[in-house]
């Protein structure tokens, strides 16, 4: 069966941008349908999956193995509702078939807050929540992956297979396998799970996190599907990196992505070229966690200025303030530039081992007023371990520090500092795993005393919603026990949490309470020796690294990037800035 | 500079009149057909359509003009690399811009599924009032130009531009009167100076 598109017509014309139902995205391949029938869902809407670049690849590594790879992204309410009321499932953009009568189901899990949205697909599409509900009859299997899938408990009811780590291969291999067993039969999980990356909730298996070795080797799309509307990075984009040197404590992404994998300036050329003369963008983004760390960067810009068109620029979203350099700053218009200092003062820049300096970060935003920029936005969090009143202090002494720095010179416009906020969030495998988040009020009156210290002229701080914070820590370090939480939230209207205007606080409430649960239980501290949730997975850096990078937080020591030698967090051996892979 | 006439069909009428713009920049971007930019702090791509078709509205006669030079077939170099329903079937080489949103003045349609009705009736009303997308009363009145009537098909001509009269918003009225569901409401023509 197939969903016919004329016959929403009506439907269409009453959503907010219909082309994100429609398909026939310009470049999108129309799969066959051969081998594997899988369709890679994104719970958020379709301008924010289609900027996924995650999806993409895993796309292509099925589709080059002969399976059928479509695409479906969360409707939005309009739309969802639409459906639901003309009885129509929700389908698959290429091949505009039901989800239901895919093979497998892929849902990328990039954030916490997309939990419900998972929930809400599966509804839109007529399928039964759990595992259970649908044991022994003829549902797709459901999977995730992404990077919320390193501690996968929280949706373990609803899940049959959740993909730890890099999905270049494990996914297809999942494929081949379901093939090869002709279904999801118990030989096929038996099978499965002797697979690197591979956990399946039922099986309670122990795993290990799949990891790609050689990122030039490693499947990348030729060509992507240019979106119907615009999408929130509507660009090419090639991945410079994979990983990141430095060792942020606070940051989940540094520590499960590990160890630096870096591609080749012959195959980011090359890839950036292509990309560029299928999709007809004008830019090219250079992603990584740190760009500015990519050992080659010079070379890549020179090689990718030589040989792509005339008129595209480069794109450096993620350059850390100690490796900004004006000769990395492609943007023309030169308007607005971003540093992410995180913290006050050095001394809880130590602690999180955020390891660049006050004069890094002045030095950079001379240079960068010095060639045009007149606007700066900086990125702290509130509420990490050990934060005192003169940290949040710092905060406003650092935009004090960079308006000086933009009047020691005649400028032709005013400065404009704008301060985002974040509530810190403790994420697993990271060595704040065991910290506690702060409370609502501990942390609505550190925001006080910093809006005091910061009502200066030029000045606006922005920060993330106190509730929604609290959620995201809860999910992120949850256990199984809050599945029963999500679904509630679920039941009780919860969709697309992470947009403020949808954030519904009442229904995760009553969700907890139904549960007899409390936010509170989740974000306290965790004893050192305590089994958490995620232990049984092994994502490479060890534990023992992680506690000792506790300790070391605590005492204000900071650890040095892996460029300057190795800290022994444990893949010593597959890693090659440690000289372990030659 | 290069006139085209192109479709907007096959799911490409959802597209709204942004998007599409920037779909025609990338097409031609691809096609390696070089467009001249506007100067100025944003500069943009001189590409000059005709006037928005309203969202869900199928076309075959949409028109655009392009700053470019280009030697080859420009219909094949466009097709060659334009999205799904975004076909053009007509160029010219022009020496100035046609400026289709100004010359384009009324337009042609057909659409079926309205319960056959004798369009003299409508013809001869001095005054049609209908409210509008915004909820404002309107008297349509003088936008339309003509009305016919066959084989379960009507055809219809609609003022376009200062006097502009979206057709879904007309066939709404007819299915008012008459009864029946408007489906394919398609711009079969664009009239004015500079189409072809």
């Amino acid at each position: 069966m197939t969903v016919d598109i004329e016959e929403l017509r009506t439907l269409l014309l009453k959503c907010e941008k219909p082309s994100r139902y429609t398909g026939g995205e310009y470049g999108a391949p129309v799969p066959e349908e051969r081998g594997c029938r899988f369709c890679l869902c994104f719970p958020d809407l379709y301008e924010v999956g289609m900027s996924n670049l995650g999806i993409k690849i895993v796309a292509e590594s099925i589709s080059r193995r002969g399976h059928a790879a479509d695409f479906c992204f969360a409707p939005y309410k309009d739309f969802g509702a639409g459906l639901k009321e003309r009885g129509v499932p929700l389908y698959s953009l290429a091949l505009k078939k039901p989800l239901g009568e895919f093979d497998v189901l892929g849902f990328s899990m990039q954030f916490e807050l997309s939990y419900t949205n998972l929930l809400y697909m599966l509804a839109s599409a007529g399928i039964p929540l759990t595992r259970k509900e649908r044991a022994g009859k003829s549902y797709p299997l459901i999977a995730i992956g992404g990077p919320c899938a390193v501690n996968p408990e929280p949706l373990a009811d609803f899940i049959d297979i959740a993909f730890i780590g890099d999905g270049e291969t494990v996914d297809a291999d999942v494929c081949d396998l379901f093939i090869k067993h002709g279904g999801a039969t118990d030989a096929f999980f038996r099978d499965a799970i002797k697979l690197d990356g591979v956990y399946v909730p039922a099986l309670e298996n122990k795993v290990k996190k799949a990891t790609v070795r050689d990122l030039d080797a490693a499947v990348f799309p030729e060509k992507f599907a240019v979106p119907n509307c615009e999408s929130v990075h509507d660009r090419a984009v090639v991945e410079v990196m994979r990983g990141c040197y430095n060792g942020c404590r606070f940051c989940q992404a540094g520590f499960i992505y590990r160890p630096v994998r870096t591609r080749g300036v012959q195959t980011l050329t090359k890839q950036a070229c292509s990309l560029i003369a299928h999709s007809g963008y004008e830019e090219v983004s250079l992603n990584s966690l740190s760009t500015g760390d990519y050992p080659h960067l010079r070379e890549l810009i020179k090689s990718l200025k030589e040989r792509l068109p005339d008129g595209v620029t480069l794109a450096l979203p993620s350059l850390r303030a100690d490796t900004f350099d004006k000769d990395f700053v492609q943007d023309a218009r030169r308007v607005s530039v971003t540093f992410a200092p995180e913290a006050g003062t050095q001394r809880l820049r130590d602690v999180i081992n955020k390891n660049v300096t006050e004069e890094e970060i002045l030095h950079a935003a001379s240079s960068a007023f010095d060639i045009g920029y007149s606007a700066v936005k900086l990125y702290f969090m509130i509420g990490l371990p050990t934060e005192t009143e003169e940290d949040l202090r710092g905060i406003a002494r650092i935009c004090a520090l960079i308006k000086g720095c933009y009047r020691a010179k005649p400028r032709q416009k005013p400065l404009r500092i704008s301060v985002s906020c974040s509530t810190f969030i403790p994420k697993p495998f990271t060595p704040f795993q065991w910290e506690r988040q702060a409370d609502g009020d501990v942390i609505k009156s550190k925001r006080d005393a910093l809006l005091k210290a910061l009502n200066v002229k030029g000045v606006t701080v922005s920060w993330n919603d106190d509730f929604t914070a609290r959620l995201e820590a809860t999910l992120a370090r949850g256990d199984r026990r809050l599945c029963a939480v999500i679904r509630y939230a679920y039941e009780n209207g919860c969709a697309f949490d992470g947009w403020n205007k949808e954030l519904n606080k009442q229904g995760w409430d009553a969700a907890f309470e139904r549960a007899g649960l409390t936010y509170g239980e989740y974000t306290r501290e965790r004893a050192e020796d305590e089994k958490l949730p995620w232990d049984f997975i092994d994502i490479g850096v060890s534990k023992k690294f992680l506690l000792e990078e506790r300790r070391r937080a605590y005492e204000g020591k900071s650890t040095q990037s892996c460029l300057k030698g190795c800290n022994g967090c444990g893949l010593q051996k597959s890693c090659p800035a440690a000289g372990g892979v030659k | 500079m290069i006139a085209f006439r192109y479709t907007k069909t096959d799911g490409a009428e959802y597209l709204s009149h942004l998007d599409l713009l920037r779909h025609v920049y990338r097409t031609l971007r691809r096609a390696g057909i070089r467009v001249e930019m506007s100067g100025g702090f944003h500069p943009h791509p001189n590409i000059f359509m005709n006037n928005p078709l309203g969202l869900g509205i199928k076309s075959v006669a949409e028109y655009c003009a392009v700053d470019a030079v280009f030697d080859g077939d420009f219909k094949e170099a466009f097709n060659a690399h334009s999205p799904h329903g975004v076909k053009c079937s007509g160029f010219r080489v022009v020496s100035a811009n046609p400026n289709y949103a100004e010359s384009i003045k009324s337009c042609a349609y057909t659409a079926r599924g309205i319960s056959p009705f004798d369009p003299q009736e409508i013809l001869q009303r001095k005054s049609i009032v209908i409210c509008d997308l915004r909820g404002r009363q309107t008297d349509i009145r003088e936008r339309i130009y003509s009305l016919a009537c066959a084989d379960g098909e009507i055809s219809f001509t609609l003022g376009c531009g200062q006097k502009n009269l979206r057709p879904d918003l007309f066939c709404a009225y007819l299915q008012g009167l008459y009864g029946g569901a408007a489906r394919e409401i398609i711009k079969v023509r664009s009239i004015g100076d500079g189409t072809f």
